[in-house]
């Protein structure tokens, strides 16, 4: 094919998108709304795993308690202890005055009922990997090497419970992603074979001078793109412009479970992904639908 | 099946049911240059014979081969290259409704990979001929039914082709207008180019008194060298011919 040829067939796509005005504009609303829906999904979904992700974080603690008749020097040789231990990253001792200030600071009617302080030394022991709070806890508990610690508690349990719901979110999130693409597909395939059936009569004349295939398809192809790929680039503005009145609605909440977790979703990620997206359905429907009318040469 | 004739059928059938057939063993010899006219009432197969013979249609028995290709074995990516060896013009004309004049008869030239230069001197050189030099940029409906047929016949000749199919081209138009069309195809014929011209216009036909071809109910009934339409033969009895 030479230059003129492929000029020629530019020329062509860009009189195809501009003479069937109503038409392209169906084509690229219907793409736009549904990479919107599909674009939206799959960032709300890799965003919600992401913070699914991100909470385990916030239970990497271990709380390690003293016998209430220990001594200080028994809670500190613990302490050095502990802090030798491999999973142990930072440990914080909180006294057993510390603890009565605060609880009174918090509610003076309860330790004014209260004659002594009751309380014992607590070891505040943060994990160097949520994953470990567990095995951590399960060895402070061994009263054999740890005899001085009355009770440890651990967020095992909340810890499973989250990495049990991001896994729920990417297989649940992903699976519906999934429906939605294969859904824009078809929607999309449909759309661009009305426009090519529009312009079937075009088409069996153009293979009624000599026209081939490849001569036929290119400038509807091209349409197809273009369909894809401005209908991408209006579906990223509006998956951006609601993702972030979203976060700021969520900041808003200041929720201790939500925080402010870092994404690896930037503007310019999700604007890339979708325009590949629209780029693949654009090319794929119109391959689709105009095969159907070449078969007939 | 090749041969040096322009085209040549032999035993040909075309079914699209079993019990009626639209062209029934057909055999039928066209020789390089010449002008022929297809007559025929309705439905009588003449399309049909047209559309076998630019492979719009395949044979369901016998041999064809038109302009040195043999469409029985013709693979369908050579079907565009032999197709520029055909200028075909339909009854509704077939042009492109959003394409000026000089665009429709331009694309038949584009679509075969000519240059811009090319293009512009083969393109003037059709409106010319078909003389539409003045509404190069005129839009297909705003020019008349005859004007239209001119144009398509610019499209068809524009890739100067060995072959013309034309399917009731003075179908939609005035008698004046109808002759105007025919001397066009004639001119085109005196040229060197094979006419081939279904019609069921009778003065046409009369007129030039070229071959004349009549199918009646699939079958050729009649082939006359310098032939007249006659009524009497096409509604009454076949194989009737002079």
């Amino acid at each position: 094919m030479n230059p003129s040829s492929i000029l020629f067939l530019l020329h062509e796509g860009y009189l195809n998108v501009r003479r069937n005005g109503l038409m392209t504009f169906a084509a690229l609303g219907t793409v736009a709304v549904m990479l919107t829906v599909l674009g939206g999904s799959i960032w709300s979904v890799y965003r919600i795993s992401e913070y699914a992700q991100h909470q385990p974080q916030t239970f990497n603690e271990v709380d390690a308690f003293m016998n209430t008749s220990s001594e200080r020097d028994d809670t500190l040789a613990v302490m050095d202890r502990v802090k030798k231990l491999p999973d142990a990253s930072v440990v914080h001792l909180v006294t057993r005055e510390q603890a009565w200030q605060d609880i009174t600071h918090q509610d003076p009617t309860l330790t004014e009922s209260m004659p002594d302080d009751p309380l014992p030394d607590k070891l505040e022991i943060e994990t160097r990997d949520a994953k470990n709070v567990q095995h951590l806890a399960d060895l402070l508990r061994d009263k054999n090497a740890f005899p001085e610690l009355e009770a440890v508690t651990d967020a095992g349990a909340e810890v499973r419970m989250m990495l049990a719901f991001a896994r729920l979110v990417k297989l649940i999130g992903g699976g519906a992603s999934l429906g939605l693409f294969i859904a824009t597909m078809f929607i999309v395939y449909n759309t661009i074979r009305l426009t090519v059936f529009a312009r079937r009569r075009e088409i069996r004349i153009m293979q009624l001078v000599g026209a081939t295939s490849w001569f036929i398809r290119i400038p509807l192809l091209l349409e197809g793109l273009f369909h894809g790929v401005v209908g991408a680039a209006v579906a990223s503005i509006i998956v951006l412009f609601g993702g972030r009145h979203i976060a700021q609605f969520v900041e808003q909440l200041h929720s201790p479970l939500i925080g402010d977790v870092p994404t690896q979703a930037t503007p310019l990620r999700v604007a890339a992904c979708l325009i590949l997206i629209g780029s693949f359905v654009g090319l794929t429907g119109s391959y689709l639908s105009i095969h159907r009318y070449l078969k007939h040469v | 099946m090749t041969s040096g004739a322009m085209i040549e059928l032999k035993g040909v059938t075309v079914s699209y049911s079993a019990d009626a057939p639209a062209l029934k063993n057909a055999d039928l010899c066209i020789e390089r240059g010449e002008f022929v006219f297809i007559v025929g009432p309705t439905g009588a197969g003449k399309s049909t014979l047209l559309r076998l013979l630019y492979r719009g249609e395949k044979v369901t028995e016998g041999a064809i081969s038109v302009a040195g290709y043999d469409l029985n074995t013709i693979a369908n990516k050579d079907v565009p290259y032999f197709r520029r060896k055909i200028g075909i013009v339909f009854q509704d004309y077939g042009l492109l409704p959003n394409k000026t004049v000089w665009e429709n008869i331009a694309f038949a030239l584009r679509v075969t990979g000519a240059g811009r230069s090319e293009t512009r001197r083969k393109v003037q050189d059709a409106l010319e001929k078909v003389g539409m030099t003045h509404r190069p940029d005129a839009l297909p409906g705003e020019i008349s039914g005859g004007e239209q047929q001119r144009v398509a016949i610019a499209r068809a000749i524009v890739n100067e082709p060995d072959l013309m199919l034309a399917d009731e081209p003075t179908g939609n138009l005035d008698p004046d207008t109808s002759m105007g069309i025919v001397q066009l195809l004639k001119f085109i014929n005196e040229r060197g180019t094979t006419v081939l011209v279904a019609t069921h216009d009778a003065p046409i036909v009369d007129s030039l008194q070229k071959r004349v071809v009549a199918i009646v109910d699939g079958s050729i009934v009649r082939d006359d060298e310098r032939g007249l339409y006659r009524h009497q033969i096409l509604a009454g009895k076949k194989g009737g011919a002079n």
